[in-house]
C-alpha cells in the first residue's frame, strides 16, 4: 500500500472514531446541556473568589494587562487540557476492555495506536469546547478581555500543547497496560503541575528552587503561552520561547512514549493480559 | 495461495503466574510458567470446518487468540494462509473474521448500522464499500429490521448474528469463532446453527475453525474435530474416525476413551 494511501487510510479511521464518540456523546443529551450551565457556576465561582483576592501585591505578579479573574480562569480552563491529555489514551483503553470491544477492535486492519490516537480525538475536541464556554461566559458576564488576543498563537499554543501532553498521556496509558490500574504516572506528573504549574498563581511567587522544577514540565509553558497571547496580547515572536519549549517535549516525549508503548503492548500479548483490567 | 488455510507448527504458549498486590507491583514481568499449548501442530485446509473441542482451559480459546494476533507464541509457528501470526500480524488480520460469544462486544448506544459501518471503516473498506457490504449481508443475517435499533435493544441471538456480520464484512477466508452460541438458549442456538450451516457452510468456501462445548453443535458442523486436552493435541480427525479409533458409537464416548488415554499431569 502506498504511504499516501496509508495517510489517507488513517485520517478516515482517525475521523471514524471521533464520529463514534460523537454519536455516543450525542446519545445523552441532557449531560451536555449540564455541561453548559456547570461551567456557568464554575466560572462564577472563580470571579468571585477573584475579587475577593485581589490587591495591590498580587497585581504586580500577575502579566501586564491581567486581573486575578482572567489569570486564573485561562490557568483552570488550560489546565484541564493537560488532564484530558494524560487521561484520554487510558481512558480509552479501559473503557474498550470493559465494554468488551477491545479484542474486536485490536482484530481490524487498524493498530492500536491508530485506534487510542482516534479515540482522544473526541475528549480534545469537547475540552476545547468547554474551554470556549468557559471563557465566553468569562467575558459575556464578568469582564474576561477578549479584544487584542493573540488567537493564532493561543492556538499554536495549544496545539503545542496538545503533542507534549499527549507524551506523557501515552506513557500513562502503557503503564496501565502493564499494572491495569493504580496510575503512578499521572498521579505524579497532575500533583506536580498543579503545584509548581502556575494554574491558580504565577510561577514567580514559588521558592527559586521550585521554579527550576517548574521548567521541567511541559505545562508551565503552555500556561505562559497561552496567558501571553489572549491577556498579554504577545506577538508570535514573543511566543517563541513558550512554543519551543513545548516542542522540545512533544519530540523527546512522543518517540519515546511511543517505544514505551510498544514494548508493553507487544508484552502484554505475549502474558496474555491485553485484555485484563 | 498456500495450500492450507491454517497451518500450526508445534505451537507453544506459557503465561505467567497471575499475581496481584506489591508482588504484581514489584515483578510485573514474571517467567512463562503456566502451559496453555503445549507442541500443537495441525494444517487446515481452505473451505474446511473444524471444531475445537475440549474440557476448560485445554487451550481452545488460547489457540484461537495466537491465530488472531491477540496473543504471541511462545514457540512454534503458527500461519494464516501463509501469513505468520508474530511476524505479519497485519497481513493475517486481513485474512480472519473474529467472533466471540461475549454479549457486549459492541457500542452499545449506537445503532446495529453504526456500529458495522465503524468495524468496516477499520478494515479499510471505503464508505461505499461498506454500505454495499452491509446491504449484502442483511438478508442472509436477517438484520433489516435490527440495523437501525441500539444495539442494546437487540436481543442476544440479534447481537450474535450482528457480531457474525461484522467478523464476515471485509470477506475474510477464514472464521474463527470462539463458543458461538455460549450465551444462547438452546431454541436461539439451534436457529444459529441452522443459520451458520445455510449461510455460511452451504458452499461459501470459507474455511471456519471454531471452538465449542456442545457436541451437537460440533456434530452438526465441523469436518474435522480437534481434541485438546490441557495443552496437548490428543487428536485431529473427522467424526467417524475419532468414533473408529476409540471404538465409540457417540462423539461423547469417544472423548472420554481419548481425553482418559492422555497422559496426566500435576502443573
Amino acid at each position: 500500500m502506498k504511504n499516501s494511501t496509508r495517510f489517507v487510510l488513517t485520517l478516515r479511521k482517525l475521523a471514524l472514531l471521533f464520529l463514534r464518540d460523537l454519536a455516543v456523546a450525542r446519545s445523552y443529551r441532557a449531560a451536555f446541556l449540564i455541561e453548559i450551565f456547570q461551567a456557568l457556576f464554575g466560572v462564577a465561582g472563580f470571579y468571585f473568589l477573584s475579587r475577593f483576592v485581589e490587591s495591590a501585591k498580587l497585581e504586580k505578579s500577575l502579566p501586564p494587562g491581567a486581573n486575578y479573574f482572567s489569570f486564573a480562569l485561562v490557568g483552570i480552563a488550560f489546565f484541564d487540557y493537560l488532564s484530558v491529555g494524560l487521561h484520554t489514551f487510558d481512558a480509552s483503553l479501559q473503557e474498550a476492555r470493559q465494554n468488551g470491544t477491545l479484542e474486536n477492535l485490536l482484530v481490524t486492519q487498524t493498530s492500536l495506536p491508530v485506534i487510542l490516537a482516534g479515540s482522544s480525538l473526541y475528549p480534545f475536541a469537547l475540552m476545547s469546547l468547554r474551554t470556549a464556554i468557559y471563557i465566553g461566559w468569562g467575558a459575556a458576564l464578568f469582564g474576561f478581555p477578549l479584544s487584542g488576543a493573540n488567537w493564532l498563537g493561543a492556538f499554536l499554543v495549544l496545539a503545542a500543547s496538545v503533542l507534549a501532553f499527549s507524551g506523557l498521556g501515552i506513557l500513562s496509558a502503557s503503564y496501565l497496560l502493564i499494572f491495569k490500574r493504580g496510575n503512578p504516572v499521572n498521579w505524579a506528573i497532575l500533583g506536580l503541575s498543579t503545584v509548581a504549574g502556575g494554574m491558580m498563581y504565577p510561577v514567580s511567587v514559588l521558592p527559586v528552587w521550585l521554579q527550576h522544577v517548574a521548567r521541567l514540565i511541559p505545562i508551565t509553558y503552555s500556561l505562559e503561552g497561552m496567558r501571553a497571547a489572549i491577556l498579554g496580547h504577545a506577538t508570535l515572536r514573543e511566543l517563541v520561547p513558550s512554543l519551543a519549549g513545548l516542542v522540545v517535549f512533544a519530540v523527546v516525549l512522543l518517540p519515546i512514549s511511543f517505544a514505551i508503548f510498544s514494548w508493553a503492548l507487544r508484552r502484554t500479548k505475549i502474558a496474555g493480559t491485553l485484555t485484563h483490567f | 495461495m498456500t495450500n492450507f488455510a491454517l497451518s500450526l507448527e508445534n505451537v507453544e504458549k506459557y503465561f505467567p503466574p497471575a499475581t496481584s498486590g506489591w508482588r504484581a507491583l514489584l515483578h510485573p514481568i514474571s517467567r512463562l510458567t503456566i502451559p496453555a499449548l503445549r507442541g500443537v501442530s495441525f494444517d487446515v485446509k481452505h473451505g474446511e470446518i473444524l471444531a475445537l473441542v475440549g474440557a476448560n482451559g485445554a487451550g481452545k480459546s488460547t489457540l484461537l487468540r495466537i491465530l488472531t494476533t491477540l496473543l504471541i507464541p511462545t514457540r512454534g509457528c503458527a500461519q494464516v494462509c501463509g501469513f505468520d501470526v508474530a511476524r505479519e500480524p497485519a497481513k493475517v488480520r486481513l485474512q480472519i473474521g473474529y467472533h466471540t460469544g461475549a454479549d457486549a462486544c459492541f457500542y452499545s448506544r449506537l445503532s446495529a448500522k453504526e456500529n458495522l459501518l465503524l468495524f468496516a471503516g477499520l478494515n479499510n473498506l471505503s464508505q461505499s464499500e461498506a454500505s454495499t457490504r452491509i446491504a449484502e449481508l442483511t438478508e442472509p443475517f436477517g438484520l433489516g429490521a435490527l440495523l437501525d435499533r441500539q444495539v442494546r435493544t437487540l436481543s442476544t441471538g440479534n447481537i450474535h448474528r450482528l457480531g457474525l456480520a461484522r467478523a464476515m464484512l471485509h470477506r475474510p477466508s477464514v472464521l474463527l469463532l470462539d463458543e458461538p452460541t455460549r450465551s444462547l438458549d438452546p431454541l436461539a442456538a439451534a436457529e444459529f446453527r441452522r443459520f451458520l450451516v445455510q449461510r455460511l457452510v452451504g458452499g461459501h468456501g470459507t474455511t471456519m475453525i471454531f471452538a465449542s462445548h456442545t457436541l451437537a453443535e460440533v456434530e452438526q458442523l465441523a469436518g474435522r474435530i480437534a481434541v485438546l486436552d490441557n495443552g496437548r493435541l490428543l487428536a485431529c480427525d473427522t467424526l467417524a474416525g475419532l468414533k473408529a479409533t476409540a471404538k465409540a458409537a457417540t462423539l461423547e464416548e469417544s472423548l472420554e476413551v481419548v481425553t482418559r488415554r492422555a497422559p496426566r499431569e500435576t502443573q
